[in-house]
């Protein structure tokens, strides 16, 4: 005898399989921006790490942080891996903050966002340049790594921004909260009432 | 019936046509000229059929859309699928142009340089993001007979060294960076011979930098630099760029000169990688280049 899904369980996972594909187009997408023109760009790929880890599992968080890290590693240039790794603990790690001690706020998505990039800038800048000993490599600093950094927080509103809006379509929720029960209580009761 | 025929204003319509018969002939035999009372006719008619022409024109105009719009909308879509179609053209002639101009470049240089072995053209796949020493990846790889550390030119001058080839591309490092060392000469003098490496602040206006100059060098604003060819790792006398100015090195001890490269390394669509030439190294030194 075949067992039919319930219908919730049937939308849970079309939404969620949907939601994912939507996520890697959009990485897809910012990958692209990275390799075009030869202007100081930001990295979007690492807010937009951090966004899918603030609103996802573990796991997911951590496989889709390497992706974006090889993403990088690709479109900068750098070992292969050596970004992977990084955003791989920083997604982990901001998707357990979420999880137990943050709210889902915009301003706690920034300062992480920018902790996070600010660590990986001055990562970049140190085993890339700084360590190598080229001369006036603090110009590099100044005009390249903070100008990076800058981009990249300025830009991870509009990165927030679109993953909001898909997570507002596309994410399933499997429990309503209490807050929520209230208000579809209320509605319902002044229907009835009129 | 009868009495018409025999009156006067049928004689006299009978003349009158005879007449005109008469005019007509006459008109024939003046061999396309028109006759006089034509000429004065048309003349003064002139505007007046101008005026109505323009009229009747505009009415035809006029009821030809109302009445046959579907005419003039399929015209319309034909036009338009005419003109994408002209525009496709348009793109193709100029990709051909393009391809044309690149082949003839490498038709040039390889009757210039005829001990150089040479990649077909190489396209410019993009820039590593934010890299101020502006590296590049190319679209020609192993697949295309492309090694590590080979060659990387422009028919102006020389570009860098592949550092990384993968299947189907490369990444280009730039003669701006301080991790490429190239052995090079002044051409003029034919003696002063130093390294070409790039550094930080020479590399943000597109410059590179020649260093290790003998502090008795008469190297003079202009002059072209070109490939020792002493390492075997560049074929000898190729361009690299020419002098915009000279100092000393902070040790004092040596000479330098900002060189500005023969091609502008930051806007590059096409490049040729070298895949043999006289006087190589085999196996090429991958100490040449800092990791």
């Amino acid at each position: 005898m075949k067992l039919r899904l319930p219908r919730e369980k049937r939308i849970y996972y079309i939404k969620t399989v949907l939601r994912w594909i939507v996520y890697y187009i959009i990485i897809i997408l910012f990958f692209s921006t990275m390799n075009a023109g030869t202007w100081t760009k930001p990295i979007l790929l690492v807010p937009a790490a951090l966004c899918i880890a603030v609103n996802n599992d573990l796991m997911a968080s951590a496989f889709t942080g390497a992706v974006c890290g090889f993403l990088i590693d690709v479109g900068c240039g750098r070992l292969f891996g050596y970004n992977a790794v990084l955003l791989t603990v920083f997604c982990v790690a901001v998707s357990l903050l979420f999880e137990l001690y943050l709210r889902d706020k915009f301003i706690n998505f920034f300062w992480i966002n920018a902790v996070v990039s600010f660590i990986q800038c001055c990562l970049d800048f140190e085993f890339y340049y700084n360590i190598w000993q080229y001369d006036h490599a603090e110009i590099i600093f100044y005009e390249k790594t903070l100008k990076v950094w800058a981009y990249t927080i300025i830009s991870s509103l509009f990165v927030y921004l679109v993953f909001r809006l898909i997570n507002k379509k596309l994410m399933p929720r499997e429990h309503l909260t209490i807050k929520e029960i209230i208000d579809n209580n209320r509605g319902i009761t002044q229907f009835s009432k009129e | 019936m009868k009495s018409f025929v025999k009156s006067t204003r049928f004689r006299v319509l009978i003349v009158f046509i005879a007449f005109l018969v008469g005019i007509m002939i006459y008109g024939v035999t003046k061999g396309g000229y028109s006759l006089s009372a034509a000429s004065l006719i048309n003349m003064i008619t002139q505007p007046l059929k101008s005026v109505s022409n323009s009229i009747g024109m505009e009415f035809e105009r006029i009821s030809d859309k109302i009445f046959s719009p579907d005419k003039y909308y399929e015209e319309n879509q034909q036009l338009k699928e005419r003109i994408n179609e002209l525009n496709r053209k348009l793109a193709e002639y100029d990709d051909l142009k393009a391809e044309v101009e690149e082949l003839r470049k490498f038709a040039d240089m390889k009757e210039e340089y005829p001990e150089l072995d040479m990649s077909m053209p190489a396209e410019v796949l993009g820039y590593i993001t934010n890299d101020p020493f502006r590296s590049f990846t190319v679209d020609k790889g192993k697949a295309d007979g492309i090694e590590p550390f080979s060659p990387v030119i422009t028919s102006d001058g020389l570009v860098g060294m592949t550092v990384e080839v993968s299947e189907k591309s490369s990444t280009v490092r730039t003669i701006l960076s301080p991790d490429l060392s190239v052995a090079a000469i002044a051409s003029s003098t034919n003696a002063d011979y130093g390294v070409i490496e790039g550094t930080v602040l020479t590399a943000a206006d597109g410059h590179t930098k020649m260093s290790h100059l003998s502090t008795a060098h008469k190297l003079k604003e202009g002059d072209l630099i070109v490939t020792a060819g002493n390492t075997g790792m560049f074929p000898k006398d190729y361009p690299i760029g020419t002098v915009i100015s000279t100092d000393f090195e902070i040790n004092g001890l040596s000479a330098c000169a900002e060189i500005e490269p023969c091609c502008d390394v930051t806007r590059l669509s096409t490049v040729f990688i070298i895949t043999d030439f006289t006087g190589k190294k085999e196996g090429a030194d991958e100490a040449q280049t800092a990791p």
